[in-house]
């Protein structure tokens, strides 16, 4: 009886992180290039409880466990935002660039020029070219990305962005403000295909949100009444017990 | 419940999303502005489980990570200073500057801002103002005797004087250009002001270098499109609910968890 309840925790528990990861999928609907996570359960057997004295195929005692949120890289809707420094990326490839705690990768491709005329991302991080940050001068015209990432000017290319390409999505760790690192370097994409003059949506899919969401609600409150029957089972026990002479 | 403030972070971006939209819509025919766009990033990750933590003795490692998220913040507000469409008025003094430069607007208190805003007019002592009456710079007097006032692409004034036949040239527009136009901060009424990250402006006279020509007889409208605007509300507004169903999902099941047992 105590393991049921114990079970049933351990179920609350995690449905209680899966609301908080759809949570944050919903708040960063609008997020330019954001990648919508979905929590990956696992079943955990317990090696300690057991009921040997059941049948053999309902002794070992399992619960559940989160193991991991797995980030799903998708491509998000490409909007047209008519800024010729913007880029949408496409497929499984992300943008290098150098902040101040290091290099990071970015999906996030709304890019700006700032006050010295080097590439920065919205938050003022530098864009890496060819091995470093570019800096145009201020008299050039018609700055533009061709679709495989080369910039161009109205005088012909000045360099190309470092884009990376992303085989195993399980090596990506989000740390905000729309970076990611990574536990092993990424190689440098083959062909990679942007898509200048516009930006990516998150790749968030409201349906299923919304419904992932009502099936946590329900599982949860389904799991409480379960316990909740299983203390009246349990309380009636100890006054029937307590009222044998 | 931390999904609670995750969901309350999204439903104050989506307001701010509205905010800007409903500016972009209310300023569609404002003459040179130029729309916004909300930009969001998402917050910092909490790490419960650590991808590449060694599992067994015999070096398994856990594949994915568990992080979980908390929520969203909008970081700017960004300018697409994108040319807009220029439309015929026939007014002598109106004007749209096709390319990359602002005219300079001599501010009552001495300081300069910048505009797209080429509606001019002549104030009480023929010299060329803004809508609002403020100096152009350079400045340039109209002598009152003018019959015709020709202002060419290269920002060159000519005034035809009554009973002559040849026009004589009565000043120059300059216009300025910046290294990171959205870099600029706005000062409503159609004017910008320089700022650190916009860069120091780079005058000179049109048709040089990037700053564009003039177009006398034309106005530069917004450039805001009315259907990108209205699908943004659109989904603006959809996020906004969902972000209001999440918060309701978290406080139905903290109320499921207050009621599990009574006693």
């Amino acid at each position: 009886m105590e393991n049921a309840l114990l079970v049933g925790l351990s179920r609350q528990i995690t449905l209680q992180r899966n609301l908080e990861v759809i949570a944050n999928n919903v708040a960063n609907m609008n997020t330019t290039g954001f990648k919508a996570r979905t929590v990956n359960f696992e079943e955990f057997i317990s090696p300690t409880a057991r009921a040997d004295t059941l049948p053999s195929t309902n002794r070992r005692v399992s619960y559940v466990a989160d193991q991991g949120t797995d980030l799903d890289l998708s491509n998000g809707a490409v909007e047209q935002t008519g800024n010729p420094l913007d880029i949408a990326l496409r497929e499984n490839v992300l943008l290098g660039v150098e902040t101040q705690s290091g290099f990071r990768y970015t999906r996030n491709g709304s890019l700006s020029l700032n006050e010295t005329g080097t590439l920065v991302t919205s938050d003022g991080e530098r864009v890496l070219v060819g091995g470093g940050p570019i800096q145009l001068n201020p008299g050039k015209t018609g700055v533009h990305f061709s679709p495989d990432g080369t910039i161009e000017t109205d005088d012909g290319p000045i360099g190309r962005l470092e884009l990376y390409e992303v085989t195993d999505p399980s090596q990506l760790t989000n740390l905000g403000a729309n970076t990611y690192g990574s536990r092993t370097q990424l190689p440098e994409a083959n062909s990679p295909r942007i898509v200048p003059g516009a930006l990516e949506r998150s790749n968030v899919q409201p349906i299923i949100e919304m419904s992932r969401l009502i099936e946590v609600n329900r599982a949860y409150s389904s799991l409480a009444s379960m316990q909740q029957r299983l203390d009246e089972t349990r309380r009636s026990a100890v006054e029937r017990l307590a009222t044998v002479q | 419940m931390r999904a609670l403030y995750t969901a309350a972070t999204g439903m104050m971006a989506q307001e701010t999303n509205v905010q800007v939209i409903s500016n972009n819509i209310a300023n569609l025919r404002t003459t040179g502005y130029k729309r916004q766009r909300a930009q969001f990033q998402d917050l910092l990750y909490e790490t419960l489980r650590r991808a590449g933590a060694v599992t067994a003795a015999a070096g398994q490692q856990v594949p994915a990570a568990l992080e979980i998220g908390a929520g969203v913040k909008t970081v700017s507000t960004a300018r697409a200073m994108s040319q807009g469409p220029i439309s015929v008025t026939d007014r002598e003094y109106d004007i749209a500057i096709r390319g990359e430069g602002f005219l300079r607007v001599v501010l009552p208190d001495g300081t300069t801002a910048y505009t797209r805003d080429g509606s001019l007019n002549l104030d009480a002592q023929g010299q060329i103002v803004t809508s609002d009456g403020y100096l152009i710079d350079p400045a340039i007097s109209v002598p009152d005797t003018a019959v015709k006032v020709t202002i060419s692409p290269n920002g060159s004034v000519q005034a035809l004087l009554q009973g002559e036949v040849a026009a004589q040239e009565i000043g120059q527009i300059q216009l300025s250009t910046f290294v990171n136009k959205s870099g600029l901060s706005s000062l409503g009424d159609n004017l910008f002001a320089e700022t650190s990250a916009s860069g120091p402006p780079l005058t000179g006279n049109p048709n040089e270098e990037n700053r564009g020509n003039l177009q006398q007889y034309y106005l530069e409208e917004a450039n805001v499109n009315a259907v990108t605007e209205i699908s943004n509300l659109i989904s603006a507004q959809r996020a906004y609910e969902m972000n209001s169903k999440v918060v309701t999902a978290a406080d139905q099941m903290s109320s499921t968890t207050s009621q599990m047992f009574r006693g």
